[in-house]
């Protein structure tokens, strides 16, 4: 005679940790793969977007990294956390995004007006901080970018950091670092020429 | 927001920056359209297009690698992987047999607080019978899951014990930290007597038992 199987309830998926909702995915439960883009588009789109500077890339970036780790989901590891392994995946789609722009830009702006015109600094409110921010924030370097918004955005651990970013954890200190003393700089810079103006 | 030289520009700064960027409703449909009509994925798929090969070379120095071995070395290496393979097989066998006495549930007297060390006599797989209990006189279904079962919800259940009329269960466990949690009538739960893990995932807060190493 065969093991009779325990009667099971329906489970509550909203309950359930990333790890347990990975293993439902596994199973064929593919409602559980939708709880965890619901638990963590919010927080990949913001990260794209602020990386990426614009929406429509950030959506792109984010619909390919979830994608991928649907497919590859039998590779995560519960040794991290699934949303630093979903960040793993989403910066490297952020780079490659990073990259694809270079070349389209380096393809078509060729002419010194359209590069003039390109980089005039947009006319700022003096009292619209969000976009001084955005100003601010988009003239760091990529990696002092990334670092930045891992650390102090998405509060991921310097461990978590560099775990999805394959960088050493004394390095990503130094870019967090750097790119705050810039921040800092490029935002009392924005003040001064305010009150210049 | 606080001037560049307050102290507490950076908490402004991250603060406007924490802003939430709102998930289109069309985006998300989308995304899961595609996900309905892509394979599904199984403990057997191991794709490596992950991290994506056309990614850029940038900061990727530490997630591929590879050994060389020279041809001369070709039969010390042959003959290092027959051992290699033996080793992989006997652990692979121990941990079978491990896994399959984890199974056999042990149900003992009530106890005061779970988890609890039931046992410390080292066992042929070094690992300790730990009791596992519950209050929960109105739940119809309790289980647990962990790190050691997968976070199998299916796999181990706990059964009511009428003395007490306590949800338990006992397992053998390996030494080490073990992050479990109960699923009671499908909801996920932490253990109320146990501490809780530092590194809570998303989803309900997890509990953490640590199994020390057997008394030689």
């Amino acid at each position: 005679m065969g093991v009779t199987q325990p009667d099971v309830p329906g489970f509550n998926l909203a309950t359930m940790t990333d790890a347990m909702l990975v293993r439902r995915v596994l199973d064929g439960d593919t409602a559980a793969f939708t709880t965890l883009v619901d638990r963590h588009a919010a927080a990949c789109t913001r990260f794209a977007t602020r990386m990426l500077g614009n929406r429509e890339d950030a959506e792109d970036a984010t619909q390919e990294t979830f994608l991928r780790a649907y497919r590859s989901i039998a590779r995560y590891e519960e040794r991290q956390t699934f949303r630093t392994w979903l960040f793993q995946i989403l910066i490297n789609r952020c780079r490659t995004a990073a990259v694809r722009r270079q070349r389209r830009h380096r393809m078509f702006l060729v002419d010194d007006t359209a590069i003039a015109a390109a980089s005039v600094r947009p006319a700022v409110d003096a009292g619209d901080l969000r976009a001084e921010l955005k100003r601010a924030i988009d003239a760091l370097d990529p990696d002092q970018r990334e670092a930045f918004l891992l650390k102090h955005v998405e509060q991921l651990s310097y461990d978590e950091m560099a775990a999805a970013t394959g960088v050493g954890v004394s390095a990503l200190k130094m870019r967090v670092k750097r790119a705050c003393d810039r921040m800092q700089w490029m935002l009392r810079e924005g003040e001064a020429s305010d009150v210049g103006t | 927001m606080s001037e560049p030289d307050d102290p507490r520009w950076l908490d402004d700064v991250a603060g406007e920056l924490r802003r939430e960027v709102p998930v289109r409703p069309a985006w998300r449909a989308r995304l899961l359209d595609d996900v309905a009509r892509a394979p599904k994925p199984s403990v057997r798929d191991i794709a490596d297009d992950v991290f994506g090969d056309d990614e850029p070379a940038l900061d990727r120095g530490r997630r591929r690698w590879s050994i060389t071995v020279a041809p001369l070395t070709g039969l010390a290496a042959a003959s290092l992987l027959v051992a290699l393979g033996a080793g992989v097989m006997y652990v692979a066998m121990s941990s079978r047999a491990g896994a399959d006495e984890s199974q056999r549930a042990a149900h003992d007297g009530p106890s005061a607080a779970s988890p609890q060390l039931v046992s410390r006599t080292p066992t042929a797989t070094d690992r300790e019978v730990v009791r596992f209990e519950l209050s929960a006189p109105r739940a119809s279904h309790v289980a647990l899951v962990g790190s050691f079962n997968e976070w199998n919800p299916v796999a181990t259940p706990l059964s009511r014990d009428p003395a007490s009329g306590k949800w338990v269960v006992s397992l053998r466990l390996p030494p080490g930290r073990h992050v479990y949690a109960f699923v009671v009538d499908g909801d996920v739960t932490a253990d109320p007597s146990a501490p809780r893990a530092a590194d809570d995932d998303f989803g309900s807060p997890n509990s953490v038992v640590l199994v020390a190493s057997p008394r030689t």
